[in-house]
């Protein structure tokens, strides 16, 4: 079994961190030498490299309405951190399905095919207004379905040309070397029977929530998936709060409680609880803690290597 | 005064040479056992570069020598300059990145966004060259079906939007093209400073949208009287609105020792031009008047390099020889200096300059024309004794 790991950073996580503007000056006994260029950039570079030595398959940047443009992080690490995939978030208000297309193709030429797309799910009215996002609740979804039907199209197929309610191409359609590049792996998530439904059409990988009845979801969506003729990799966004004992972990959760459904335990307990989401048919894991660069060397170091040698056994039988 | 000088990324690959337009550097055409930093080796297995590691190579030659950053173009067949700029952020230094961009083409508030991200992740070093579309089938292309005038409407609007989210905690606007509630962008983002706008256009419509948003007014080459006209005329409109336009000139160089090697290289190139380049040349098509401005300037058929002599020192054909503009300076070192010295005269205040291969006429402009800018006349006079 297959399973890639991902390593979460939310740029808008800890927003303080690594950016001097919003942190109390140094005390005027210390010749402060940073320029005022230097910000969180340089803490983001550090947690993507802390994923790439830790093993970590890829990292997973979200849309974050409040913080960097994750597309933009994204491509400014790609060069400085090798190896590893970024799976990048924006909503599908983004603009053009053929320009958002174009930037992919541009990113994959020059990283060697490491972008991933994290479609946002839509936010609510007031704050799509604030994006100039009009489109009537009702119609996300096809909005967004189309996007991904343009976005595939003109890189896929040329001549192109789409005649639909949110996009229009004609005559469109990526030639060499643009459409060799391979199009990004589209990430969706949602729980709703109509984002499941989604999902099985135009997901490569459905992210389900740590709060999900994954055996149940799992079932259902295989279903729909092997109904469109399509396959739909199972991926699950999982906090974890592991340290070296029981009693430590449970200690750090009543100092800080952890998000929602998050796993709480000791690196073997946590591995395990894991390793069975893997079991159920979880492929790609989205793991996430905070501080996200000391977390991203405690997961690589001391889980990912316990998860790998439990997946790497068969399960004994229940 | 000070002037400002960008080179050029070449989007869509490059040649070795202005002697033959045959893509061989990059992956943008059959490659081969002549071809460099192509992404492919001649087997066609990937050979661990590509052609980012090329263009990076371009931008670092330009801050060397002094070039203030490139200008990044995009067309349907090219990579995308918001995505090399932020690929080349971190590893440059001066380097300024001017993306061209069509704003139709995304959402207002989130490349508001991203604007100030590319800021953060660059140190202040994005720029703009906002340009709004030829027409015609390559619009089409792009999922754009917008008319010319309207295209600059939308523009303006788009503009309106970009920056009014950037200056304002929280930004309405119910235009014809775009509307917004709220809009705003977080606080650490709209520290940035808002990224210069260079704005490319030559219709009644275009200069319009200057004169409100540019802070450069950016033209191609065109005869130095029929561009002085144009300076002026978009000068007026910036001044009618209060303001004070600074204008900027693209233009190629073929820039040698001697005059007479410069222009050996263009007859060189001439004589190579395929039949197809020479078809598509005499066509055309799109509702660019900045584009017809120059195919009205120049003969329907050239048999002779020398009929695309337009001026002394200015050679109308180089669309020939590779994607772009038609007219570009040949010359010595000396004489290109004068040449940009008039243009500086004319009342230029910024350039986006270029050669062919970029990365070795980066180095070759940026320290033999450059520092010969603003002493010409007395270079000239030295030679003469």
């Amino acid at each position: 079994m297959t399973l890639t790991i991902h390593w979460q950073l939310d740029v808008a996580a800890e927003p303080a961190r690594g950016e001097p503007a919003l942190r109390p000056a140094l005390p005027p006994l210390l010749r402060d030498p940073r320029q005022t260029s230097q910000n969180r950039f340089d803490y983001y570079a550090q947690v993507a490299e802390a994923a790439a030595q830790g093993r970590f398959d890829g990292l997973y940047l979200p849309f974050a309405a409040d913080g960097d443009d994750s597309r933009i992080v994204a491509a400014a690490l790609a060069r400085e951190v090798r190896r590893i995939a970024l799976v990048a978030g924006f909503p599908a208000s983004v603009g053009s399905a053929v320009y958002a297309a174009k930037q992919a193709v541009s990113f994959q030429r020059a990283t060697g095919n490491r972008l991933g797309w994290a479609i946002a799910p839509d936010a609510d009215a007031a704050t799509r207004a604030g994006f100039g996002d009009f489109v009537p609740e009702a119609q996300l979804g096809q909005r967004l379905e189309e996007f991904l039907v343009v976005a595939r199209g003109v890189h896929g197929q040329h001549p192109f040309s789409h005649a639909g309610a949110f996009f229009a191409v004609e005559q469109g359609g990526f030639e060499a070397p643009l459409n060799r590049a391979a199009f990004p792996p589209v990430w969706l998530q949602g729980e709703s029977e109509e984002a499941l439904a989604l999902s099985a059409r135009q997901a490569d990988v459905h992210l389900f929530a740590p709060t999900a009845d994954l055996a149940a979801l799992i079932e259902g969506l295989d279903g729909l998936a092997k109904a469109a003729g399509r396959q739909v990799g199972f991926g699950l966004h999982q906090p974890v709060l592991a340290r070296e004992s029981t009693e430590e972990a449970l200690f750090e959760a009543g100092r800080s409680p952890p998000p929602q459904g998050a796993l709480v335990g000791s690196y073997e307990e946590v591995a395990g609880q894991l390793a069975r989401r893997v079991r159920l048919g979880i492929g790609q894991l989205v793991l996430s803690a905070g501080p996200q660069l000391e977390e991203a060397y405690r997961i690589g170091q001391h889980l990912l290597p316990r998860l790998r040698a439990l997946i790497a056994t068969p399960a004994k039988a229940a | 005064m000070s002037i400002d000088f960008f080179w050029r990324l070449p989007t869509h690959g490059c040649h070795s040479s202005i002697r033959r337009g045959n893509y061989d550097r990059g992956d943008w055409s059959a490659t081969g056992p002549h071809h460099l930093a192509p992404g492919l080796d001649g087997a066609g297995e990937a050979d661990g570069f590509a052609y980012i590691d090329h263009l990076a190579q371009i931008a670092k030659a330009a801050e060397s020598v002094g070039f203030q950053g490139g200008l990044i173009p995009s067309f349907p067949n090219t990579d995308d300059p918001w995505v090399i700029a932020p690929l080349l952020a971190r590893e440059t230094r001066s380097f300024r990145f001017m993306i061209a961009y069509q704003p139709g083409f995304g959402n207002p508030v989130h490349f508001a966004r991203a604007s100030a991200s590319l800021q953060r992740a660059s140190g202040g070093r994005a720029l703009f060259n906002i340009i709004t579309g030829g027409g015609g089938p390559a619009q089409l292309w792009w999922g754009d079906s917008f008319a010319h005038d309207d295209r600059y409407g939308r523009t303006s609007e788009w503009l309106d939007v970009f920056r009014g989210v950037w200056e304002h905690d929280s930004f309405d606007y119910d235009g014809r093209f775009y509307r917004v509630e709220g809009a705003h962008l977080p606080a650490h983002l709209r520290a940035e400073a808002l990224p210069e706008l260079w704005f490319s256009g030559s219709s009644e419509a275009a200069l319009q949208v200057a004169a409100r948003h540019a802070d450069y007014y950016l033209s191609w080459l065109e005869p130095f009287d029929q561009l002085a006209d144009k300076f002026a005329r978009v000068k007026e409109r910036t001044a009618q609105l209060g303001g004070e336009q600074k204008v900027s000139v693209r233009v190629d160089l073929v820039a040698r020792k001697t005059e007479e090697e410069a222009w050996a290289d263009i007859a060189r190139g001439f004589e190579n031009v395929s039949e197809a380049t020479r078809a598509q040349w005499r066509r055309r098509d799109g509702d660019s008047v900045g584009a017809a401005r120059l195919a009205a300037l120049r003969p329907t058929e050239a048999t002779h390099w020398q009929d695309l002599k337009i001026a002394p020192g200015l050679w109308g054909g180089f669309n020939l020889l590779r994607g772009g503009p038609s007219i570009g300076i040949v010359g010595s070192y000396e004489q290109c200096a004068e040449k940009l010295d008039e243009l500086i005269r004319l009342g230029a205040d910024g350039f986006i300059l270029a050669g062919t291969p970029h990365l070795e006429e980066a180095w070759r402009v940026g320290e033999e024309v450059l520092p010969l800018l603003g002493q010409s006349a007395g270079a000239l006079r030295e030679a003469a004794e």
